[in-house]
């Protein structure tokens, strides 16, 4: 609104380019990977039941990577994310079971978040105290806490135990919609390049998906809306980038912290209670398993964009679905990474980014030759190909990260002069 | 600078105390005046003359369902029968060592007779630390001496799962309607891959031609155990890809694997392990819960701990298997009653030694 009243005509044409770019890399991205499953004949690659898993498991990242890039636009470095999270997966399980509806368990699971969120905005705002020391012990918080709350709460509930409380309702679930699931899935089945790959995608979010995958996209696309097009995200995010001159035009530098943080704090708890509701029926401790931080990492190699942080999350947790749901097509991914870099080589080349393109054309070519020469993946390598995978295609496909400038630095009212 | 300094210490230590409260033994002991005193920890209200004895969880710990409760069960009876006292601690995700160490030192120092270590993760710990207490005796479930020098004070509590696994790979076997069976293991390490290697062993035994989906959750990292979000996602892919019997032995991810049997449908089933879940399992996980395998981590605690009562501890190695009933299935939910007959057909001939149940995939 204000931005692009603002902002002159060419500023709107580059970001025009700029969305039709992200189509583009979308579009291509499902060609490649269709071209991979015909030619390593390896279905399972895009599968209805493979993307849905995929769906399932990158909602949790993203709300994690989302929490974070709350926080991070707003200046605060938010490595309590974890812990947030763990937070969220008590809160969703008892709002849950004490009142019946998983849409309530929701919001205590961003209730949970939002205090974990408090402490670190009462610690690092108000107190100035280190970023990451905050975090850390917001991480240790959550863990405790949790861990004392399960036990001291389930421990005599119908399905809990001290460390579980399961056979909770879920959100619901949209099993299909009638004309498009039915079409979609047969249209899969028929396994044709690029056509086949796409109607299982639509098969995929138009059957048997939980409504709550649904918000959480729907965040996700909210987020950034709010943070680049109103008057309340730009002001959020001057104070990340500089929260002096921010101060000296009358922002209230503090608030818009505390304000970022708790968000921040509540949608890394939303993703808890995803764990807790959608991606397993019930809370268990300990079962975020690090993914607050993967969500972290999503959003910094996405360079702290909504559309990077999506596809990090998107990566990370495709390659984790497909490699538990089938060990060989871990193997075909290969093939799948190799062909990716070599794409951005050749992007490189064209664009004369000489030592960009070698960067990239050295390990496309070094994946594509252990490709040929191998059948399988050792197993030992199998489950660190997200890890691997996601590190590849974000840290080498985006070149230039830049952080908001006063990420992580303290900042004290007044500082300003 | 010196305030910030001050403060994050300050908050750092008050995370340390918390995570403390929550993981230890201490947690949770005021519990609320409406609990009933049954589902009390006993180690919290147990002050008999008897034994005292120390039992030392696996990660997941008490109330994981599975492994770590079966061991309580025997601890629990134990100490009631022999009017004892107990302490507990439980190891953590990722934790090194000399945790494990410092753990058992502690209980032996508060005057624990009987160690029992709940899993073969405390081998190492267990082996470094009974020869400086000789007057203790210690147990080691799924345990092993890692060197060459005999502990006089150590028992090892081994079990033959790969028997148990076998029997309910028969049962799968005839159950299928498919031909294509699943597998799901939450860590691939030589103790879980023993499962695997009796459950394709007994399903290849009952029908040959049997297609069987192994997936494994994690390669080395423990957490495999813990994480039933992953267990639903390998789950679904087996069933996904046209199983229709799934055998988890993932320890707490293997609710995820219930899940995913019941989202898959009528006519799709899970198999348990170590304990009977479908006793602990929820409404509509019961409905497709073929049976378990029973790994009788309770009567081994409790045997152990009585020969400790009885002034003759036990040393060495003891394995329970099918011949002294350590290991087995379960028949709760009555869904294999008709193969039953089947099924014990196998069990004999193992016992008899017709049939050599193999330990490695």
């Amino acid at each position: 609104m204000t931005t692009t009243t603002t902002t002159p005509g060419p500023v709107t044409r580059v970001r025009n380019a700029a969305r039709a770019n992200w189509l583009f890399i979308a579009l291509g991205a499902v060609a490649v990977v269709s071209l991979v499953r015909i030619v390593t004949d390896t279905n399972d690659l895009t599968s209805v039941g493979t993307i849905r898993a995929a769906i399932i498991a990158t909602c949790p990242i993203l709300m994690a990577g989302l929490g974070g890039l709350w926080a991070e636009r707003a200046g605060v470095v938010n490595i309590g994310l974890e812990g947030q999270m763990v937070l969220g997966t008590w809160g969703a399980a008892f709002f849950t079971y004490h009142s019946g509806s998983p849409w309530v368990g929701i919001l205590g699971a961003a209730l949970l978040g939002m205090i974990g969120g408090l402490l670190h905005a009462i610690a690092t705002v108000t107190f100035g105290v280190d970023h990451i020391v905050s975090g850390v012990a917001i991480n240790l918080i959550g863990v405790g806490a949790t861990t004392y709350l399960a036990e001291a709460t389930f421990t005599d509930l119908e399905g809990g135990g001290p460390r579980q409380l399961i056979g909770l309702p879920t959100p619901t679930t949209i099993d299909r919609i009638p004309g498009i699931s039915g079409s979609a899935a047969d249209l899969a089945d028929k396994h044709w390049f690029f056509i086949s790959d796409v109607a299982s995608f639509v098969a995929a979010l138009t059957t048997k998906i939980s409504l709550l995958s649904l918000v959480i996209f729907a965040l996700v696309v909210a987020s950034g809306w709010i943070l680049w097009k109103t008057s309340f995200g730009l002001r959020l995010r001057s104070c990340g980038e500089n929260p002096q001159a921010a101060e000296t035009l009358g922002v209230n530098v503090y608030l818009y912290k505390y304000v970022a943080v708790l968000i921040s704090g509540a949608m890394a708890g939303i993703g808890g209670g995803f764990l807790a509701l959608v991606a397993s029926s019930g809370f268990s401790t300990n079962q975020t398993n690090g993914r607050g931080y993967i969500g972290l990492a999503a959003m910094i190699f996405g360079n702290w964009r909504p559309g990077g942080l999506l596809a990090g999350a998107l990566t990370f947790g495709y390659t984790d679905s497909l490699r538990l749901r089938d060990t060989h097509a871990v193997h075909s991914l290969l093939l799948l990474v190799a062909v990716a870099l070599i794409a951005i080589t050749v992007l490189r080349v064209v664009r004369r980014q000489i030592a960009g393109a070698v960067a990239m054309a050295v390990p496309g070519a070094a994946l594509l030759v252990w490709f040929l020469s191998t059948d399988s993946v050792p197993r030992d390598f199998t489950s660190m190909t997200p890890y691997v995978t996601t590190l590849f295609v974000l840290a080498l496909g985006t070149q230039r990260l830049r952080m908001p400038a006063a990420d992580g630095r303290p900042y004290r009212k007044g500082s300003a002069g | 600078m010196r305030r910030l300094t001050k403060l994050s210490a300050v908050a750092a230590v008050a995370a340390l105390a918390l995570a403390g409260c929550g993981s230890s033994d201490s947690g949770g002991s005021d519990g609320g005046s409406d609990k009933p005193a049954a589902s009390k920890d006993v180690c919290k209200t147990a002050k008999g003359d008897g034994p005292k004895i120390g039992l030392a969880y696996d990660v997941g710990g008490r109330g994981d369902q599975s492994f770590n409760d079966s061991a309580y069960v025997g601890l629990k009876k134990a100490v009631e029968e022999f009017d004892g006292s107990c302490v507990e601690g439980e190891a953590s995700d990722g934790e090194p060592e000399s945790a494990r160490e410092d753990r058992l030192r502690n209980m032996a120092d508060s005057g624990a007779t009987a160690i029992v270590g709940v899993g073969f993760a405390y081998s190492d710990s267990v082996n470094a630390v009974a020869p400086d207490y000789p007057k203790v005796n210690f147990a080691i479930v799924d345990g092993f001496d890692p060197d060459t020098k005999p502990n006089d004070n150590v028992a090892y509590l081994t079990f033959a799962a790969n028997e148990g696994s076998y029997l309910v790979g028969v049962a799968a076997a005839e159950k299928t309607k498919t031909g294509t069976i699943g597998f799901v293991g939450g860590v691939h390490n030589d103790l879980i891959k023993g499962f695997e290697a009796g459950y394709v062993a007994g399903a290849k035994a009952a029908k040959p031609d049997i297609k069987v989906d192994v997936a494994y959750i994690q390669e080395s990292d423990l957490k495999g155990f813990g994480d039933p979000a992953g267990g639903k996602a390998a789950a679904t892919g087996e069933f996904d890809k046209g199983a229709d019997v799934v055998y988890h032995a993932s320890g707490a991810s293997g609710s995820g694997v219930f899940d995913a049997a019941v989202e898959a449908g009528d006519g799709k089933w899970a198999i348990g392990v170590d304990s009977d879940q479908y006793l602990t399992a929820t409404t509509a996980q019961k409905a497709h819960i073929l049976t378990s395998a029973l790994k009788r981590v309770d009567v081994a605690t409790y045997d152990f701990i009585k020969t400790v009562n009885d002034g003759k501890p036990a040393t060495s190695y003891t394995t329970y298997d099918l011949k002294n009933d350590g290991v087995g299935y379960a028949t709760s939910g009555g869904f294999i009653d008709d193969i039953k007959s089947d099924i014990d057909g196998y069990k004999a001939k193992i016992v008899s030694g017709e049939i050599k149940v193999p330990t490695k995939p």
